[in-house]
């Protein structure tokens, strides 16, 4: 175990908050979000949206309540905690039909693996017959990615492991928009992934050189929008407790 | 009649080989002790049906009682990461995987429940899971629009863990139901442990809030912490110590049968204490 320095840690806590704001602002007024298990960058980043610029909008969640109002935000994104202060309960197996009926426009997912085609890896790694790792599988991914409006990945590792040319296994794909991670967001165009724009104090270089596909370099690319003053004010408030910070690995033993 | 019996009896209940849907989600509700005193009672070959499952599955991979695993999703999420002792019994090939998502071990229960062969979803177009679970595509008659049918999953057991339940079986579940009232309808028995026996008349004074009714129950153990170190809504929160400690214990070494033991007698006098439910058969009489 190495201990992180000072500097690892402040990094790894300002790419944090670049992310929770960069997530929030992908979720528009009125509409109907669903976040899964095991994600809570955008659990943050849903309750920001709806502190700030979204609060008409719908958060149905993976714990099974419909626009909670916890006191606090739990650190596992399916803790019964999380319900508190709904006005309605709604099942797993409610949400997916949600899904299905094509009433959900936005969901955050993860990925293990993901290409330039969007395609995404949360199953194994090598061969599915003998596999080299066994991930945990994709949860409700693998038919909701087909069924939201729209997909935004997320990812708090920037790497060549993570952003391939192809992927082992497909999980699931489609109606991808946008990829944010510590570095950088990609947007969705026709030939794949591309850079959108990249996050302050992160240089272009930095990101090709940690992506495993190419990126259309042709023309600027903007640099992130860092968090507004009151981005910043509105996460203290809902997050003292720095939930967005716990997916981190120079976090996760930081003092929070 | 009273459906009343020790966690031990319950657990008996279940035979090597069988297919048991587990109640509650990732670590909230999750049937721990049932699963802990499924693996002192030495069980082996089971199949294993959840939609997102954590601790219960990865011990039951550690302890060498599992055949088969259909999930959307195992893993601890982010606090601890892989599932370690699922993801040794998968790689090493010991272990069969089905994969799935979360809908579609819906839809296999679902067909279950409905009483169909199986049953149809959306989605999966864009997904290798299909192809590799063997989900066949077929064209909706009426429409020429493809679905993907999950066969039937007809699970032998649902386990489920409450916070109340009576005698006869009755049970209610406080917080978000998770896929329990589906499981209960989907299997062919189903065994409950309960935070607490509640007289008959909390469930009369209430029927609308009754999740499972009696009669489709077999068996009920009174099991306060009966989901610990997972939570249980709105008693008890995740023992994070646990977990960590569970984890440490099952991949310090590479089999580790010494520390599974110990943690299984670590929890063993807490998961006994069902003498506390022929107690309540007791007074109940008296009452």
């Amino acid at each position: 175990m190495t201990l992180e320095t000072e500097s690892e840690i402040q990094a790894a806590r300002t790419a944090a908050d670049q992310m929770a704001v960069c997530l929030a602002r992908e979720l528009h007024e009125g509409e109907r979000v669903f976040h899964g298990v095991n994600s809570p960058l955008p659990m943050v980043a849903i309750f920001l949206a709806k502190k700030l610029h979204a609060p008409g909008s719908v958060l149905i969640e993976v714990a099974g309540s419909v626009d909670p109002r916890p006191d606090r935000l739990p650190f596992s994104t399916n803790d019964p905690a999380l319900c508190q202060g709904a006005a309605a309960i709604f099942s797993n197996a409610d949400a997916y039909d949600l899904f299905a009926r094509g009433g959900i426009d936005l969901m955050y997912l993860g990925g293990a693996q993901i290409d330039k085609a969007g395609r995404v890896n949360m199953s194994y790694i090598g061969e599915p017959s003998a596999p080299k790792v066994r991930l945990p599988g994709g949860g409700g991914g693998s038919v909701v990615m087909e069924q939201a409006r729209r997909i935004v990945i997320w990812r708090v590792v920037h790497d060549r492991r993570t952003f391939v040319e192809k992927v082992d296994f497909v999980t699931q794909s489609g109606n991808l928009t946008r990829v944010v991670t510590p570095l950088a967001v990609m947007e969705m165009r026709e030939g794949g992934l591309e850079l959108k724009s990249v996050h302050p104090g992160i240089s272009v270089e930095e990101v090709t050189g940690r992506t495993g596909f190419p990126f259309d370099l042709r023309g600027e690319i903007p640099e992130t929008a860092p968090p507004a003053k009151d981005e910043l004010v509105a996460l203290a408030e809902i997050d003292p407790d720095g939930v967005r910070y716990s997916e981190f690995a120079a976090l996760r033993r930081a003092p929070r | 009649m009273s459906k009343l019996i020790s966690l031990p009896e319950a657990a008996g209940l279940v035979r090597d080989g069988q297919m048991i849907a587990l109640g509650g989600n990732s670590l909230s509700r999750t049937p721990s002790a049932f699963a802990r005193e499924l693996v002192r009672q030495g069980r082996r070959g089971l199949t294993l049906i959840k939609t997102a499952g954590a601790y219960e599955i990865d011990l039951l991979c550690a302890a060498g009682a599992v055949a088969e695993v259909r999930s959307g999703y195992i893993g601890y999420e982010n606090l601890y990461g892989m599932a370690p002792s699922y993801r040794r019994g998968v790689e090493s090939g010991e272990i069969r995987v089905v994969e799935h998502a979360c809908y579609s071990v819906i839809a296999g229960l679902r067909a279950s429940a409905y009483g169909l062969p199986s049953q149809p979803v959306s989605g999966f177009d864009g997904s290798d899971t299909p192809a590799l679970s063997g989900f066949l595509q077929v064209e909706d008659p009426y429409t020429g629009k493809s679905v993907y049918m999950i066969p039937k999953i007809r699970p032998d057991w649902a386990v489920i863990h409450v916070q109340h339940a009576d005698a006869a079986g009755n049970a209610r579940i406080d917080g978000g139901p998770f896929e329990d009232v589906l499981i209960s309808r989907a299997s062919e028995g189903v065994i409950l442990t309960a935070e607490r026996i509640a007289p008959t008349k909390f469930f009369e004074d209430k029927p609308e809030r009754t999740n499972i009714p009696g009669f489709m129950v077999d068996a009920v153990v009174h099991l306060p912490g009966g989901a610990a170190p997972a939570s249980c809504y709105p008693l008890y929160d995740t023992d994070e110590g646990a977990v960590a400690a569970f984890l440490e214990a099952s991949t310090s070494t590479d089999a580790s049968p010494e520390s599974l033991r110990d943690h299984l007698r670590d929890w063993e006098e807490r998961d006994h204490r069902t003498a506390e439910a022929r107690d309540y058969r007791q007074t109940e009489k008296t009452e």
